[in-house]
This record gives structure tokens, sequence and C-alpha cells, in this order.
């Protein structure tokens, strides 16, 4: 579905109601982190060239301590020509950890097949289709031990690797949540009006446009949307737009970021969980974030989460 | 006297039938079905339609007794809360943690005694009324008061779900996280609105181009003669809610051309 003038939708918002229209971008605190994304060119122990998704080029310097993922820690310069990466810098361009092929799988289980290597099926909501995953023999493990109910009809959710073509399911994301997909709790009661400030877990997804700074957002009415799937949560969030400016504030390490909902989060609606990266979060996922957003949050794309606080921007 | 309940127990099975089939209507997710009634003891997909199908009996039920004298929907009635008080039996041994369900989500507080004696209390009335002498439609045209009020008096002590309802009416969600009316309905609103009549001539159509929501407040996008954008915001709540309009000029980022306006 097209939407005509989302962008705008925040200007006159704002002008209708008397109130300032908030500006995309981070907050004023602590030393921005600048996220950049495109393909390897050429990486050497202390440089690395990239073809950004608008066709140019950036040579970044990488730092000493810098970490590099594929699938597993990996050494920055072994990294291969080809692959896509997400970096986060410093000063903005000194690289200090970098994410290659770096993928999110979340969706619902529609089949899973095969003994060995696992073929899982997955309805990834109405917006994003299905896609079909491999879980290889020496990761099953892992993911199994924190998906106990591995059927059609409950949820999945594991960060993996793209490789030729076919994605890798590679580390769980969550806990799987305990209830089908379709059962979500409902969300507690509100007594006495809402608090200006909703706290929960933000996650980020790979279905965004490469360079896209945005968040998808589970609360947004369903004709609005045009997908029947959303308004579900159970964080007791408030109804918003798509358009409408999101204030993320990561509570781990005090950044904050004005973000757009530029989607709707019909699938982070209906995680019920947790994240316990530096505390332990209340339950609910209150928003999914472009992978660049996310890092420049100061989140790492590996562990999946970072417990945060969301306002309107 | 014989006839006394009937009424009772028409509108009491007619109001059983509507909160069912509001409640698959609203769509709620399955797991609120997961939590009422002897849809539970069904697997997950008969949920729906055995809530239907209940719904479904209760209105054939309440149209027999209205209509007719004839004996079988009167017995009819008897067996269906003899089998009703028998189901909730059972509902409260197997399940402790469900709903009764019998007036759809409003009935999602356990199963406890009280609904269990109203059904009970229905399967007497059911009982009482096998041998009245007229159809429902006689026993509303001249009812006798005092037992059809000491009927419904019984039945108001014994249902959990007023409490729930009051319980409801004192702690509603904020409108933030409530579903909103439609679109349409909101549109209606706005065009009954006197902002609108101020400032509909200035309008190039009648039909909005773009329109969200946020929070408690749904935005109406227009354009103007001038190709300007005109916006209304609605405010969700109450029949004739707050409107405020502002003009933005097509090029400019933030600043309204004149200050809102409140209705």
């Amino acid at each position: 579905m097209a939407y005509p003038s989302v962008d705008r939708r925040r200007v006159l918002a704002a002008a209708v109601l008397g109130r300032e229209p908030g500006v995309p971008g981070p907050g004023p605190e602590g030393e921005p982190l600048r996220a950049v994304t495109g393909q390897i060119r050429d990486v050497s122990p202390h440089l690395i060239l990239v073809e950004t998704p608008e066709g140019g080029s950036e040579r970044l310097v990488i730092a000493p301590w810098a970490k590099a993922w594929h699938g597993a820690d990996v050494t920055p310069a072994d990294l291969p020509v080809g692959a896509r990466v997400v970096m986060r810098t410093r000063e903005g361009r000194v690289v200090e950890r970098i994410w290659a092929d770096t993928i999110r799988i979340t969706g619902t289980i529609m089949s899973v097949e095969g003994r060995k290597d696992v073929t899982v099926e997955l309805d990834c909501g109405p917006h994003r289709g299905r896609r079909t995953i491999l879980i290889p023999y020496r990761a099953t493990g892992r993911l199994r031990v924190r998906h106990p109910q591995f059927e059609p009809g409950y949820l999945f959710d594991a960060i993996g690797i793209r490789k030729d073509g076919t994605a890798l399911a590679m580390l769980p994301a969550t806990s799987q949540p305990a209830y089908p997909a379709r059962s979500v709790p409902a969300p507690p009661p509100a007594y006495g009006g809402m608090t200006s400030r909703i706290s929960g877990t933000v996650t980020w997804a790979d279905a965004f446009d490469e360079d896209e700074r945005g968040a998808a957002y589970p609360m947004v009415e369903r004709s609005d949307a045009g997908c029947p799937d959303a308004g579900v949560s159970c964080a007791g969030l408030p109804y918003l737009a798509i358009g409408s400016l999101l204030q993320v504030h990561n509570v781990c390490d005090g950044r904050s970021v004005n973000v757009p909902i530029v989607a709707c989060g019909c699938l982070a609606g209906r995680f019920c969980d947790r994240c316990v990266e530096c505390d332990t979060s209340p339950r609910g996922r209150i928003a999914e974030l472009s992978p660049l957003s996310y890092v420049e949050l100061g989140g790492d794309l590996v562990k999946g989460c970072f417990n945060a606080q969301i306002g309107l921007g | 006297m014989l006839a006394s309940q009937l009424p009772v127990l028409i509108v009491l099975l007619c109001l059983g039938t509507a909160a069912k089939v509001a409640v698959i209507r609203s769509g709620r997710e399955p797991n609120a079905l997961a939590r009422l009634g002897p849809a539970v003891l069904v697997p997950g997909r008969f949920r729906a339609p055995a809530l239907l199908a209940c719904g479904a009996a209760e209105l054939v039920l309440a149209a027999g007794l209205l209509l007719t004298t004839h004996p079988i929907f009167r017995f009819a009635t008897v067996a269906f809360f003899a089998m009703s008080t028998y189901v909730l039996l059972e509902l409260r041994r197997r399940r402790p943690d469900a709903g009764c369900g019998c007036f759809g989500e409003v009935s999602s507080a356990p199963v406890g005694v009280r609904s269990i004696a109203r059904t009970m209390a229905l399967t007497g009335m059911a009982v009482v009324t096998v041998w009245a002498p007229v159809p429902g439609w006689m026993a509303f045209a001249q009812p006798s008061w005092e037992f059809t009020l000491a009927g419904l008096l019984v039945l108001a002590v014994l249902s959990p779900e007023i409490d729930e309802l009051i319980e409801r009416a004192r702690h509603r969600a904020p409108c933030e996280q409530r579903r909103g009316p439609a679109e349409g309905v909101m549109l209606a609103r706005l065009r009954s609105s006197g902002t609108w009549r101020a400032h509909r001539a200035e309008l190039t159509t009648a039909e909005p181009y773009d329109s969200w929501r946020e929070l408690c407040w749904r935005f109406f996008a227009f354009k103007n003669h001038q190709q300007d954008d005109v916006v209304f915001a609605v405010f969700m709540a109450g029949r004739r809610p707050a409107v405020r309009v502002a003009v933005v000029e097509a090029d400019s980022e933030s600043l309204p051309s004149y200050t809102p306006v409140s209705a």
C-alpha cells in the first residue's frame, strides 16, 4: 500500500495541534555513533573500502580493537569481498564493529522439514511475505533449546547470515514465547491514564531498505496501515500512525534517537518477550528498528535487542 | 403467573446471542475465546463455530418462546438450561480458569457458584413456563410486573457480569490505547461540526486525500483552491468532539499560516 504523504503527516499534525514538529536524528547526549552500510570492495587489516547503496564508495579506518561477525567472530581482514556489511563507526571514519551478511529471521513457523539440516518455512507478516530458511546441523542445538515449541503456529526469531542466496539461522535472538503466534496476551490494565514514556524491548529487522532509518511500530490502526494483523501488543502501547516520530531511548547506554515510523510492526507486536541486555526489561516489543537506526542507538545486531523507552518525538 | 418469566427468558436468550455474535465479530484474538465458556472444551479451530452454534440455538429458542405455545420449544428451553448447568459444572471441574462465556467476553471471570446458581434458577423458570397458557408476545403485552421483576432481581443478584460491567466502566483503558471508531464515522463527525462548515467552501473536494490516527486524534488532510493543505484534527472521544483546523502552505515545513482554531 502506498502512503501518499507520510512525511507530511508530521508537519500537518504539529501545525494543527500547535506543537513542535520533531526532527529525525540523534538526541543531544553522548558522542554520536554513525552507522555505515554497503558492500565490501576491498578489505585489509587497517582499511576497508565499501560501496554504499547510493553508489558512492567510502574508505574507512579499522580500529585496532575492531571486531567483526560473519556467522561467528572473525577478524575484520578475513571478511569476504562482496559481503554486505553494517558498520558502527566513531568520529565518522573509525570502524569499531562490523557485521557482515547479518540477517534477522523473525516469523511464524509454517512448516519444519528435515532431520539433520532443518528447513523452516516462515510467515513474516502481510507486508514481508514468506521466507524459507535453513538451520545447519551445528546450529540446531542452540536454536532448539531456545525454541522448545518447534512446530507450525509458534513464533521463531533467530539471527543468521546470508550465504550463496540461502538464509542460514545461526543464533537464537530470543527465548521463544510459549503461546501460539495468534494468542498474544492482553496488555496489563492501565489505571489512571498513560505514562508519557513506555519501557520494553527494541529489536531490529532486516526487512527495511538498506539505507533506511526508521522503525516498525505494532500499534497502528488496521485500516490506516492496510495491515490486518496490526494493533496487537502486550506492552500497552498507544496508537500512532505511519509517519509519526518516535523517540527511542536506549536504556543500556543512554543514547536516544528520533526515528520516523515507516512500517507496521505486525510481527513485533506478537512477541511478548523481555530483553536481558543490561537489565530485565518489561515485557513486550515496543518497536522494530532498521539496522542503521539500531546500530546508531548503540545496539549490537548479534545480541538482537536492547532495553528501551519510547516517547512521542 | 405461569407466563410471567417468559419475557425474562426471551430477553436473556436474545442478549446471550447478541453478546456471542459480538465477540466473534470483534475479531478478537482467538486466545480470548480460549478463556470463554464451553468453547474451551472443544479443539481450537471449532471454538468460534461452537460459540456461534450456541448463540443460534438461543435465538431459535427465543423466537419459539415468543411466537408459539408449542411445547417443543418450552421443553427444549428447559433442556438447554439444564444442560448449561451441567456444562458449567463440568467446566468448573475441568477448566477452573475459564469463564462461562454466557454473555460473550463480559463473562470471562471464572465460573463460580453464582453462575451455576443462575443457570439453575433459569432452569426453574423454564420449567414454570412449560405450562404457561399464552405465547411470549402475549406475556410482553400483559406483563405481571411483580413476578417478572422478582425474576429479574434474582438473575441480577446471580450475575457476575454486572460487577464486571461496573468495573469496566470505572477502569476504562485510556483513549490512546482503545481502538477508535472507523474512519467513516469520524469523517461524519467532522462534517457535522461548525469548524467544517466554516471551511467547507475553501476545499477542492469533500473527500480527504489522507487520513491517519495518532493518540486520541484523527487527522484528515484536504487541499484548498490554492493547493495548500487544510488539515482537520478530530478528537476520538465523544459524539460532538473537539475539532481543530490549520492551513499549511504547500511548501512550508513547519509554520501554519494562521494559528489553530478550537471548536
